[in-house]
């Protein structure tokens, strides 16, 4: 075992790394031991990466036949305790949310890397970024259910969210995506990576759970808490005799009262908001101007926004690093005093922009900045951060 | 278990295996979901007649299920399985990465012909190619049991279906040839009317290190023998055949429609039109097991070797 950790983490210091290589690593030290995958630009280089890396920890990379055997595969690792991910793009994406609804049913944690780029189409331009997936994610596969989404902005955050990521999926137990995208995956930036004690005392680790008596989440009804056990793992002593995928209870045994089933797989996660929602105010303090975005745009805000501060004008970023379950009383907050809200996002729907829609002031305008494609410019933004301030 | 009382008390005799069934450990008793004449039964007794018999550590051998009828044989499969339901078609994907990450498991994977050559045929050949250590067992009826019978890959010539009410035209797959083309490395084909040469096969394939690709023909009296005459597609010729409508007689054809392997060697194509070749097909205990080369390749990434 101590063979197998010495490579799993890289030695403390500073490296350049392309971002999926920076996922990729992030993965490792949360404790990766399977990755199943399927080659989709500009997703490739993370299983490029792991094939190499994977095996000298002790793990396991494979590539599947397709995306559905990618996830699939994914799920069976999960199941037999290993820390497993995989990665894909937009196409692969549609491919694999079926798959989803049923480790959201049955509960089975792994971490999804989704490296976004144009879509409609399973052609274009493929290098391209475009946050057009976060509307499948948060309703992917059939059935009702929560997700846990982050947008990390940098490597070094690829890197960071990726272990949270982990952590979440261990200890919430619904699919958990990495919202990287086609430029962010491509970057090179210099990263951090911290010494190896510190990384360890982050992880949360797989258990060998040792009762039988709870498998699968469910709702204390003396004190109204929604209680998440371990995850069973395929092998032990300690596995639901029945993994049927019908609304169960949590033994596993099918129960006909599939609201409550739904209630505890939605609120389960619903109810921890204040845990797994991490936001970053970027000198928000007095601004009337509230600028609302996640992932990549969020930098040219952050430059946007030194710019116009410099000319007296009072704005600020507010930004989402867990981006669903949507925030809705910390958006609530921040908004309730702004004037106009900007959200400049990679997309043109404006998927944020919708949410963000339901929780302010009904006066309060949204300007929206849309692109795809190709990042904003801070100049963009500044633009019109002047027009309506 | 708690215990929940016999569920048919008085219908069923006590059963030598019953009460290792999972329904009938809850129950009892236990009589099993399945139509009247189905050949589920057979299978899931056997399953767990093996595991019972062989006394074999449960835990090492998780059951991985498809969609479709057979998924019932849950409850009558041995109570101690750790059963794990997957979606329609990817059960071998799905064993593919348990066995990755636990090589000490050995996957036994239940799917039906619908479910494996159907949906699922691109990750069958590709669990074949790998040569994974696991357990493939098709169960092949002919239909789409669990949706109303509808036609399936492996559909008879000239068979009725809900699908194909005039007569099925497509030419249907054949797993044994898949399984040999794409690499398995035991593949047997037989049917529920041979029971102790399944058992046989079975056995031998839980011993084998490597894909083993167990085909079983199986009746559905439901949706195929209703519909169609013991000599298919005599209606459209004008001829007379009886119709398949009780288990018996379902059995039955099947037996009469099956030929060993050795007298097949000695009939042409016609003869062998719309008929099971029933034999060991292949056996290579030499090809390496996937997860034991990536374990090779795990030594030599981490420099241990």
């Amino acid at each position: 075992m101590s063979e197998k950790n010495t490579k799993r983490y890289l030695p403390e210091g500073k490296y350049v790394m392309m971002g999926n290589v920076a996922m990729a690593e992030g993965a490792l030290a949360a404790g990766l031991s399977f990755f199943g995958g399927y080659p989709i630009t500009p997703s490739t280089e993370v299983i490029e990466y792991l094939a190499k890396r994977l095996p000298e920890v002790g793990g396991s990379c494979i590539q599947m036949e397709d995306e559905l055997a990618s996830i699939n595969a994914v799920m069976g690792a999960s199941l037999a305790g290993a820390k497993a991910m995989t990665a894909t793009s937009g196409p692969g994406l549609s491919l694999m949310v079926e798959t989803i609804s049923m480790a959201a049913n049955l509960e089975i944690p792994f971490v999804f890397c989704d490296v976004q780029r144009v879509g409609p189409g399973s052609h274009g331009p493929v290098t391209a970024p475009h946050h057009n997936d976060l509307g499948l994610i948060r309703f992917a596969g059939h059935g009702e259910f929560q997700v846990i989404a982050l947008a990390p902005m940098n490597c070094q955050e690829l890197f960071d969210l990726t272990i949270t990521a982990f952590n979440f999926a261990e200890t919430y137990r619904c699919p958990v995506f990495i919202l990287s995208d086609a430029y962010l995956g491509h970057l090179h930036e210099p990263i951090y990576i911290p010494p190896k004690e510190e990384i360890i005392k982050k992880v949360i680790n797989r258990e060998i759970p040792q009762d039988d008596s709870k498998m699968y989440s469910y709702k204390n009804n003396e004190t109204g808490e929604y209680i998440i056990p371990k995850p069973p793992i395929v092998g032990t002593d300690h596995f639901p005799i029945t993994s049927l995928q019908l609304p169960h209870n949590n033994l596993g045994f099918p129960i006909s009262n599939a609201l409550m089933f739904i209630e505890v797989l939605i609120e389960k996660v619903n109810s921890k908001i204040d845990e797994i929602s991490i936001t970053e105010e970027y000198r928000l303090e007095d601004a009337d101007i509230v600028i609302i975005a996640y992932g990549l745009p969020v930098r040219a805000s952050y430059r946007a926004v030194d710019i116009a501060r410099e000319g007296g004008i009072k704005v600020g970023v507010f930004r989402l690093i867990t981006v669903w379950p949507f925030p809705d009383e910390k958006v609530r907050n921040v908004v309730k005093d702004a004037k106009v809200i900007i959200i400049p996002e990679l997309n043109y729907t404006g998927i944020i922009a919708e949410q963000v829609e339901r929780v302010k002031k009904r006066e309060t305008p949204i300007i929206k900045i849309p692109k795809v494609g190709e990042i904003h410019h801070p100049d963009e933004i500044l633009k019109i951060i002047k027009e309506v301030s | 278990m708690a215990d929940l009382g016999p569920r048919y008390p008085t219908e069923k005799p006590d059963h030598p295996y019953v009460k290792f069934s999972f329904g009938g450990n809850l129950y009892g008793n236990y009589s099993s979901l399945f139509c009247a004449g189905c050949g589920y039964g057979i299978i899931g007794h056997i399953f767990t007649r093996v595991f019972e018999d062989e006394k074999l550590d449960h835990k090492l051998y998780p059951l991985i299920i498809g969609i479709g009828c057979y998924t019932q044989i849950v409850t009558i499969a041995h109570h101690k399985s750790q059963k794990i339901f997957t979606l329609h078609g990817r059960a071998p994907a799905l064993a593919t990465g348990m066995k990755m990450a636990n090589p000490k498991l050995k996957p036994i994977v239940f799917t039906g012909d619908g479910d494996c050559l159907g949906i699922g045929g691109n990750h069958f050949i590709h669990i074949c190619r790998r040569n994974v250590d696991c357990t493939i067992l098709i169960f092949n009826n002919s239909i789409y049991g669990m949706t109303g019978g509808q036609s399936a890959p492996t559909t008879l010539y000239g068979a009725k279906s809900t699908t194909t009410p005039y007569k099925t035209f497509e030419n249907r797959s054949d797993a044994v040839k898949l399984a040999l083309a794409a690499g398995a490395t035991y593949i047997a084909r037989t049917t529920v009317a041979h029971p102790r040469t399944l058992m046989k096969y079975f056995k031998k394939a839980l011993k084998h290190k490597g894909t083993s690709v167990i085909e079983v023909i199986t009746p559905c009296l439901t949706y195929f023998g209703r519909k169609n005459l013991d000599n298919l597609g005599a209606e459209n010729q004008g001829l007379t055949g009886n119709r398949m409508d009780t288990g018996g007689k379902m059995i039955d054809w099947i037996k009469r429609n099956s030929v060993k392997k050795n007298q097949a060697k000695f009939m042409d194509e016609d003869e062998l039109f719309n008929r099971y070749v029933i034999g060991e097909f292949h056996y290579d205990n030499s090809k390496p097991e996937y997860s034991e080369v990536y374990s090779k390749i795990q030594k030599f990434a981490m420099g241990d070797d």
